[in-house]
């Protein structure tokens, strides 16, 4: 009797100090924390069901998260995952050693990995071939437009299957009609000329960049029409496309799919006030309607962490279907895909209740917005230069694309 | 007093005409050094759709102020003045202790290996902290001081630059001075302390106002040290700020007249000393 | 030698020994500060310019790769090194000469007595204290294409039809502008005080001996300036080859390459930048750091050479 006391006593006790003695905090860096809502949607999901484990995003500016992550991982930072922002960040940080290989804790956990159509493979090292991260999010590009403006001007709302050179003229009647903007381009190369990446053939690492032209005409004859705000006036204000379309006096603009919760935000908050609708991007005629292009974004797991298996067990749910429904509420398109994510997802407050948008969920195919090898950043580096050239109106068309190649071809030998 | 004062006599009407002159320079040349800022007092009280109206309006049509209000809404823009208030005393007095200090050898003393020792001080303001910045990094990470405010406090104290000033101060101190508290058996510390610092005031001054000023307007060094939001700097704060704000010149104006505020008001105090102290140091090179 | 010559020298041995022991003591602990976070670092960049490195635990001996690297192919309209060097020498070249004219200007303008010389000193100065971040920002405006700046020059009779820093053309310009009014009250100071150190005799000699106002400028008063001069001359080359914050606010390095400098180039190599991938390539920053350090030491060398020949020490 008193032994079993005892052992009763000592349950109790370690009952009740087990969570205090158990309690991990992981640090999970990442970026925009404040203003992206699926960051603490995560974090009080993963609570929820782990109540031992404490969260705690560590925020970097976005245009510095790669300067910053980079820096903390060859520092040794005891921060214990990293959201991946760019492709080959990963692959530099894995060769590096920074990261904690996954093949066999996937292996382990038996994680469907078919359920990522395609934007796992993307985290696999090109060297020596293993996983470093996982996806939790794929944002895809998206047209968004302004339902108020278009019912202003009397045109009716995109559909999912439409070309470019119909958006053009669309963009040129609504803005005949209201006197507002017709589209709107962020100042960077995937908001005017990533498209030709959607067939699924050209990539912008090809070392030809004819297939540009198209697309940069467009933008120059939208420009000096005044369908959408020149280049040299968003690159020197640094107007930033959130604020750009929120104002309302913009009836569509191009942009990746994490703007529908920024949008959600801004309505719910004031900052916006109109109606709104996604569709999928235009295509090229021949090529299928509802292809886009885009990039995950992933978890990694540093080799710093002093919890690595608490930050596997984080990193895995934030994958899972689970995971992906709790980002999929906040508006936020994960990268797990099923039926039920895209059911939350069109279900998610502040999301567009018609039929258009809800199909806009489902692209006919994904693009990797840069594809990853060996000389892409070197190549990366000089098709935006050269892109700011064109923009700025510095180079023509012609002579921007003719330096691409001529400056590329360099690192596409190897 | 230079030659002006000397020949005041009746003047001439080409001597009028000078002076005339003379003061419609000096007002144009004020309107260049000051439009920038005025141009932001005005912005910031302006919507931020009128910033950019054609013909621009210097004077808002109606003075909005609660721009000032708005902008402590989305970003802790207070825990950053305060950050960088805190990091501006510590790195100041850090920063005079030891070039005061350290300047006095350099200036009064004969001693081995002075020349080369200056030489290497020289050589490093000579080198840009962006060539060194990532192996400083990883051993300031090393010693657990990353993500703090001791981060910018070690890279900030111990300039290089600070002792030069100083040093340059100290020389133009007669060196009879020193040699004659020598004969009188003072020792070297008492010659600093009673001798060359009481002489060094305005230096020193000069020293403080400018090492206040460069933290608090350090962007580079913020940017790459500290990662938790409520940790951060003005100067990065504000860049988040406009990347918050980003369509919203009027606020961005408000928020960056703000962050020169403090500086302004401590450059009002204090400029006396300020430039009479630069200009002392800066004469004799 | 006598025995007394004897003691003496070994007493001044003692002495001296002593003596560097209390100066020591004195450079104690800003040096050691010194060492640790800023001689320490910059060794260790000079040998990283000989190293494979991108911050993980290889670190490989990569012996002058490095340099090869970043001089392949070497042009100043091609290369990256090129084009950063050029960028920076063509910014150097106008922000010096143009901030020393502002600086003496203001200094010889304000230098006679005139009223509220006190007041103006203080606004010329401004610039220089105000925070980075906020003027850059505001110049940024200001220089936009439909801007106070552009709007003047339009009425002028100029076709400014684009924002100064979306030009290849206009952009440096902005930088330097913008390095120009920031920095000429800084150096305005340094020069009236030098105005100050030029005893009121010269001048009256001069006047005796005939000289209008232009003779006793050039004859006077920069012969008497020029110490003045030489350290103005010193600190600006310098900080103008450091040049980047102003850059990286304003610019970017762009359009295309035309204001990247060489520390862009640096950065760029370390840290990546907006829409270039993060490189880590350190060995190859440090590198074009080492370009930027040799470059840097020839300008002080040559200067501190020319300082025994040139300048006129009262």
């Amino acid at each position: 009797m008193k032994k079993l006391l005892a052992v009763m006593l000592a349950v109790l006790m370690v009952a009740a100090l087990a969570p205090a003695m158990a309690e991990t905090t992981l640090k999970v860096a990442g970026w925009d924390i404040t203003t992206t809502p699926y960051y603490a949607a995560i974090k009080a999901g993963y609570e929820a069901a782990n109540p031992d484990v404490v969260i705690e995003w560590v925020d970097l500016a976005s245009q510095d998260y790669n300067i910053k992550a980079s820096t903390m991982l060859a520092g040794g930072d005891t921060t214990d995952l990293y959201c991946v922002k760019e492709l080959s960040d990963m692959q530099n940080w894995s060769n590096e050693g920074f990261l904690v290989s996954m093949d066999e804790l996937i292996a382990a956990d038996g994680v469907d990995m078919t359920k990522y159509a395609g934007m796992d493979t993307c985290y696999v090292n090109v060297g020596d071939g293993k996983q470093y991260a996982l996806p939790f999010r794929a944002d895809y590009w998206v047209m968004f437009y302004n339902k108020d403006l278009f019912d202003a001007a009397n045109v009716p709302y995109p559909t999912n299957d439409w070309t470019w050179d119909e958006y053009a003229q669309i963009a040129r009647d609504v803005a005949g009609a209201t006197g507002a903007y017709g589209t709107h381009y962020h100042t960077w190369l995937s908001a005017v000329a990533n498209w030709s990446v959607c067939d699924g053939v050209n990539t912008l690492a090809d070392g030809d960049y004819e297939d540009l032209k198209y697309f940069y005409e467009l933008y120059q004859q939208l420009e000096d029409d005044g369908i959408c705000m020149t280049y040299d006036e968003l690159k020197a204000s640094g107007l930033h496309y959130s604020g750009a379309f929120a104002q309302g006096n913009v009836a569509m603009m191009p942009m990746g799919y994490w703007y529908v919760s920024t949008l959600i935000g801004y309505i719910n908050d004031g900052t916006a006030d109109f109606n709104w609708g996604i569709c999928a991007v235009p295509h090229l005629e021949g090529v299928e309607a509802g292809a886009s292009f885009g990039s995950p974004t992933g978890i990694a797991i540093s080799a710093h962490s002093a919890n690595q298996e608490a930050a596997w067990d984080f990193a895995s749910w934030m994958c899972s279907e689970e995971g992906a429904k709790v980002i999929a509420e906040t508006g936020t398109r994960p990268a797990y895909v099923s039926e039920a994510v895209a059911e939350v997802m069109a279900s998610a407050a502040g999301f567009p209740t018609d039929e258009t948008s809800k199909a806009a969920l489902l692209p006919t195919s994904i693009a990797l917005e840069w594809p990853i090898g060996e000389g892409v950043n070197e190549i990366k580096s000089i098709v935006n230069e050269e892109h700011s050239l064109i923009m700025t109106r510095e180079l023509t068309i012609d002579e921007g694309i003719a330096e691409m190649e001529e400056r590329a071809a360099e690192f596409i030998a190897k | 007093m230079t030659a002006a004062t000397i020949n005041r006599g009746p003047k001439t009407a080409g001597q009028m005409l000078i002076s005339v002159l003379k003061y419609v320079l000096l007002l144009m040349l004020t309107v260049v050094a000051l439009v920038p800022f005025v141009w932001m007092v005005s912005s910031s009280l302006k919507t931020s759709v009128d910033v950019f109206s054609i013909p621009m309006k210097w004077i808002p049509e109606e003075f909005h102020w609660e721009n000032y209000l708005q902008i402590w809404e989305r970003v802790p823009l207070m825990a950053y003045f305060k950050n960088t208030a805190v990091l501006a005393v510590i790195v100041t007095f850090m920063q005079i202790l030891t070039s005061s200090f350290a300047a006095y050898a350099f200036a009064k003393m004969n001693f081995k290996g002075r020349d080369f020792l200056f030489m290497c001080y020289i050589g490093t303001i000579a080198v840009p902290w962006q060539v060194y910045m990532v192996p400083q990094f990883i051993m300031m990470r090393s010693v657990g001081l990353y993500d703090t405010i001791w981060a910018l406090v070690a890279l900030q104290s111990f300039s290089a630059f600070g002792v030069f000033l100083m040093r340059q101060f100290y020389m133009g101190i007669p060196n009879d001075l020193s040699e004659a508290a020598r004969i009188d058996g003072l020792s070297e510390y008492g010659i600093w302390a009673r001798i060359i610092l009481p002489l060094a005031k305005p230096a020193i001054a000069t020293l403080c106002i400018f090492t206040f000023v460069n933290t608090w307007n350090d962007y580079m060094g913020p940017m790459i040290y500290l990662t938790t939001d409520l940790r951060k700097t003005i100067q990065v704060g504000l860049r988040r700020f406009i990347q918050a704000y980003s369509a919203d010149y009027n606020l961005i104006m408000a928020a960056s007249l703000c962050s020169l505020l403090p500086v302004a008001v401590v450059f009002l105090f204090l400029q006396r000393y300020f430039i009479e102290g630069i200009a002392t140091t800066g004469m004799k090179g | 030698m006598t025995k007394s010559a004897v003691n003496t020298s070994r007493k001044m041995g003692r002495l001296e020994r002593h003596n560097t022991l209390v100066a020591y003591s004195f450079l104690a602990p800003n040096f050691i500060g010194f060492v640790v976070f800023t001689l320490i670092p910059v060794i260790f960049s000079v040998v990283l310019a000989f190293m494979d490195w991108s911050g993980g635990s290889k670190i490989t001996w990569a012996g002058l790769d490095n340099f090869f690297y970043i001089f392949k192919d070497f042009s100043f309209t091609k290369s990256n090194l090129g084009i950063a060097l050029k960028n920076t020498v063509f910014y150097t070249v106008a922000t010096v000469p143009l901030t020393i004219a502002c600086a003496l200007g203001l200094a010889l303008v304000l230098n006679k007595a005139v009223k509220g010389a006190k007041f103006f000193r203080a606004v010329f100065f401004f610039p220089y204290v105000a925070s980075l971040v906020a003027i850059c920002v505001c110049w940024n405006f200001l220089l936009m294409k439909n801007g106070p700046v552009n709007q003047m020059l339009n009425l002028l009779g100029f076709n400014m039809t684009k924002s100064w820093t979306s030009s290849r053309d206009l952009a440096i310009w902005a930088i330097i502008i913008v390095s120009v009014w920031r920095n000429a009250g800084y150096y305005m100071v340094m020069y009236l005080a030098g105005l100050q150190g030029v005893p009121a005799e010269l001048y009256e000699a001069a006047t005796m001996d005939g000289a209008n106002g232009w003779q006793k400028f050039t004859k006077v008063t920069l012969p008497m300036l020029t110490p003045t001069t030489f350290f103005v001359s010193i600190m600006l080359i310098i900080s103008c080859f450091k040049i980047y914050d102003v850059v990286a606010i304003m610019t970017q390095g762009g359009p295309g390459r035309s204001t990247k400098m060489l520390v862009t180039y640096i950065f760029e190599l370390s840290f990546g930048g907006e829409g270039i991938a993060t490189s880590a390539q350190y060995g190859v920053a440090s590198a074009v750091s080492m370009v930027l350090l040799a470059i840097v030491l020839l300008v002080t060398f040559v200067q501190f050479r020319g300082e025994k020949k040139w300048v006129n020490y009262m």
